[in-house]
């Protein structure tokens, strides 16, 4: 895996093979690596998906000239940019595309139409350099992972070597937002820390706080945001390996959940398997809703709409997962495809949320449910 | 009580067919003013070409449709529609029967494939004409036999259902034979779109290539389509009922035709795919006794009736012959769709005569693409329907065939569509359903009924069709792509080694070396590509010259 020094490097001895094969009239061929399902390994002892031996060749042709073109011409601006030390997202980096045609029309048969094919170059790019896109100093917005926790403290090494230390337990109600590339985090705690949640819900997260969890427990809690950015993704990787506490991932009962949500946060995802290794955590289990839970604490749950496209799709994915996911299929996570094979019989769904109808005068009841099933162990 | 005593008191009266209709016109085509007009104008269209196929007359027709003033409805204007043929003429005492009864017909029930079925359409349209303007249909006929014309006003006596003449007289006419029809009615012209009269004159036109037709409308100079077949379509005779299509009252009925003869002959001669086999097996497997089969038809009771109908359907018997349908033919259909505007290329299918729920069923279908990109290219393509060679312009979405063109995924073969819907594109999609059994789904006969078996047969054909014209697609489509490779290597090439050379800091001398590199290579690749594009383009300059994409796979079946 490329880092962030060697990308210059790198860049520059696969443009001048190029060149070299040019010169000598022989056709060049680039290698990414495949990231798909068909090309994921999964082995419980790594703990997250990783490629396998597939590569994607592209070989100069008149079909592929283009793409090679695209790809050269993007490379070039962002190897600047590390040069300059500028960052930029996805969307700065199609627009900077744009002016750098505009200002230069013999460039113009390069131009993007929209946003998705730089976006794919910049992927392309990444693939064949093996890097992470925040390695090319590409960000994305940082989305979800709101963190709170009286004894966490979280210090920054700046790009200038200096460091910043951001104490969790002082910040009050303000979250902490964990950044894109949280390698650049250090993390400890005032005391020892018993565990860490992770909610699907933001909302249910910042309820959970603003209801006293984090002064009663001595925990971290965070929001994901849905399906965890890279962010989220790198952060809770960062608790794992140097906090060493047990991790707990709190959601919806629903095929959506379990497969886009809980597995790529615990393994990574078949899209981005160059960098799982640092964008997933492992150890992470899922505390609930579990589909006994609903009898247990007689949730509220309902059945899947067919009129819900994104349920639908997700159920059918899920059956899919139950085939040709490689983590679903390892029999580690047999408690997971468990969990699947209940949802696609039952099509029911239930909602993190539900908790609260337990005892809806009790604000705390959620807090008091989850304490409960970390401590008797009753999760997967 | 009250109201039982009322009901009580209440007299039960009969009316006429006529009767009915009159109050009823809607339901035979007459729901709106600018549906009055098409359906006025097809009834008259209809008759003439049924009139000269059946007496073996090439049509020449002529249509004239004007506005004559304002009409008595609201928001209508007063309409004359006329239609002259050159057909065989009526004999002046069929014309207040042709004209004026309702279910006077010559061809009801006949299980041929001609357009008019139950003598109900015309009519409709002189009681329509009647109604809106108090005066009927003018008429003038000639047949071979008369030295002069007729000319008259026929009338529906609505009470009685019959046809009254009026204002009879004798007048010269310039030709051996043929009729004319007017009718002044209240309506309003549509001329374009689905419904329009444009529309029903060109598909009538595209299913009958053997027709010349010259017409006069409103706001558009007189035009003439010329005719491209002189073979006058044979329409084939009605073979006799299959016994598995009946109702048990229908087989008895049908046994009064014939008097006095015995089962068996009666079986025999009255029923098609029975045969001497079929009785044997009847007395065999069926538990008829033989002596039954040597009776009388009159003599036998309703039991023994009943107790041979059980028997029949319960054996096996051949489906019925398919000789009775009536096809255009890939040939004539070819020609004819080059008569409704200029098109690029267009693909014809004939599918052999096929069952469908037990009826003889032969499906036509002819995909042609405007030269005209601009008219309606981002809308659906324009599709015309056609039952028994008669355009059917309205409501569509119901129709079996728009269910099966749905059907098809014609994004297989390079046309755009959106999911569950119409293609989309500058094309016209015709499919012809020829069978003596259309099932429609109203009397005013507007939308084939989407039975499964026939909506797969019609999917089946356009699927051929769609084939056909996917390789003339598909070869453009490649011609196209070949050329923006040659574009690419023209312009992409500079670029990516500059982009290398900058990366690389390279030298003039390395740049220069590494671009003839890339030259050299690309070259091979432009000239494999440049013969491809040569002979893509003779080959659609070929067919562009023929105009005619694909030869039929295999000779129309019959």
């Amino acid at each position: 895996m490329a880092t962030n020094q060697d990308i210059p490097k790198l860049s520059k001895e696969l443009c001048n093979r190029l060149l070299t094969d040019l010169e000598r009239a022989r056709r060049p061929v680039l290698y990414a690596t495949k990231c798909s399902l068909d090309n994921a390994r999964y082995n419980h002892k790594v703990g997250y998906l990783t490629p396998g031996p597939k590569k994607v060749a592209t070989e100069l042709n008149v079909s592929s000239v283009k793409k090679m073109s695209r790809a050269i011409f993007m490379l070039e601006v962002l190897l600047r940019n590390l040069d300059s030390g500028a960052v930029n997202t996805k969307r700065e980096l199609y627009y900077i595309s744009k002016g750098e045609i505009k200002h230069n029309p013999e460039l113009k048969p390069l131009d993007f139409a929209d946003q998705d094919e730089s976006d794919s170059v910049i992927d392309f790019i990444c693939e064949m350099i093996e890097c992470y896109r925040e390695d090319l100093n590409c960000y994305a917005n940082d989305r979800g992972g709101q963190t709170y926790s009286q004894n966490l403290i979280v210090t920054e090494t700046l790009p200038d070597a200096t460091k910043a230390v951001v104490d969790l337990g002082k910040l009050g109600t303000t979250p902490f937002q964990p950044k894109n590339r949280p390698q650049n985090l250090k993390l400890s705690s005032k005391k020892k820390l018993d565990f860490c949640l992770v909610v699907e819900s933001e909302g249910t997260a910042n309820t959970l706080v603003a209801n006293g969890f984090t002064k009663r427990h001595n925990a971290i809690l965070l929001g994901a945001q849905g399906v965890p950015s890279n962010a989220v993704r790198g952060w809770c990787k960062r608790i794992q390996d140097q906090l060493h506490v047990p991790l707990f991932f709190f959601g919806d009962l629903d095929a959506y959940t379990i497969q886009n949500i809980y597995r790529t946060l615990k393994a990574g995802s078949a899209a981005s398997l160059i960098r799982n290794s640092d964008y997933s955590a492992p150890d992470v289990h899922f505390l609930g809703v579990l589909p006994e839970d609903i009898k247990k604490y007689d949730l509220n749950d309902y059945p899947v709409r067919e009129n819900d496209a994104q349920e639908v799709r997700a159920l059918k994915k899920a059956q899919d997962a139950l085939k040709n996911d490689p983590f679903f299929q390892d029999k580690r996570n047999k408690g997971l495809s468990q969990i699947l094979k209940w949802l696609l019989q039952y099509k029911r769904r239930c909602e993190q949320q539900a908790y609260f109808t337990v005892d809806p005068r009790d604000p705390t009841m959620p807090e008091k449910i989850i304490v409960d099933k970390i401590k008797r162990g009753d999760y997967v | 009580m009250a109201k039982i005593a009322d009901s009580k008191n209440q007299k039960i009266t009969t009316s006429s067919t006529a009767e009915y209709f009159s109050k009823n016109l809607q339901q035979v085509g007459f729901s709106s003013q600018v549906k009055a007009v098409l359906t006025t104008l097809k009834e008259a269209v209809d008759n003439s070409l049924d009139a000269c196929e059946d007496h073996g007359i090439l049509p020449e027709v002529s249509v004239t449709v004007e506005k004559v003033g304002q009409g008595s409805l609201k928001n209508s204007d007063q309409i004359r529609v006329r239609v002259e043929d050159n057909g065989p003429g009526v004999e002046t005492d069929d014309l207040p029967k042709v004209f004026g009864e309702y279910l006077a017909s010559s061809k009801f029930g006949r299980g041929r494939c001609s357009r008019g079925q139950q003598g109900i359409g015309i009519s409709a349209a002189t009681t329509w004409a009647q109604l809106t303007s108090a005066i009927g249909a003018r008429v003038i006929s000639k047949t071979d036999k008369m030295r002069k014309a007729i000319a008259c006003l026929v009338e529906v006596d609505i009470k009685n259902n019959k046809g009254v003449i009026k204002d009879r007289e004798t007048i010269d006419w310039d030709r051996p034979s043929g009729l004319s029809v007017e009718f002044l009615i209240d309506g309003r012209i549509q001329l374009n779109g689905d419904a329009g009269l444009l529309n029903y004159l060109n598909g009538t036109a595209l299913v009958n290539p053997h027709l010349t037709m010259h017409y006069k409308l409103p706001d558009l100079e007189p035009n003439t389509i010329e005719r491209v077949s002189t073979i006058i379509p044979d329409i084939p005779k009605a073979t006799e009922p299959h016994p598995h299509t009946m109702k048990l009252g229908e087989f008895i009925a049908h046994s009064h035709l014939f008097g006095r003869v015995k089962v068996n002959v009666w079986l025999k001669k009255g029923f098609s795919r029975i045969h001497e086999g079929v009785l044997k097996e009847l007395v065999k497997s069926g538990g008829i006794k033989a002596s039954l089969l040597e009776k009388s038809v009159d003599s036998l009771s309703e039991a023994e009736f009943k107790g041979l109908f059980m028997a029949i359907q319960n054996t096996q018997l051949m489906a019925p012959s398919t000789k009775s349908v009536l096809s255009i033919g890939e040939e004539s259909l070819a020609k004819s769709i080059q008569r409704i505007g200029a098109v690029d290329f267009f693909s014809v299918v004939t599918r052999r005569p096929t069952i469908c729920d037990f009826k003889p069923v032969q499906v036509e279908v002819a995909v042609a693409r405007l030269e005209d990109r601009s008219v309606d290219g981002d809308g659906p393509v324009q599709v015309l329907r056609f039952a028994n060679r008669v355009p059917l312009q309205f409501d569509k979405s119901s129709c079996a065939i728009v269910h099966a063109i749905t059907s098809v995924n014609w994004r297989a073969y390079g046309l755009a569509q959106p999911r569950e819907a119409l293609p989309i594109g500058p094309y016209i999609v015709a499919v012809s359903v020829v069978s003596p059994f259309i099932k429609f789904k109203n009397a005013s006969k507007e939308t084939i009924d989407a039975s499964d078996e026939l909506v797969e047969e019609i999917r089946r054909t356009l699927i051929q069709a769609g084939q056909r014209l996917s390789k003339h697609i598909r070869r453009e489509v490649k011609a196209n792509e070949l050329e923006e490779r040659m574009k690419h290597i023209e312009q992409f090439c500079p670029i990516l080694v500059s982009g290398l050379c900058r990366i690389t800091n390279a030298t003039e001398a390395r740049k220069k070396r590494a671009e003839d590199g890339l030259v050299k290579l690309l070259g091979r690749d432009a000239r494999v590509t440049e013969k491809e594009l040569k002979e893509a383009h003779k080959v659609l300059q070929a067919q562009t010259a023929e105009k005619q994409l694909a030869l039929p796979l295999h000779p129309t079946a019959q």
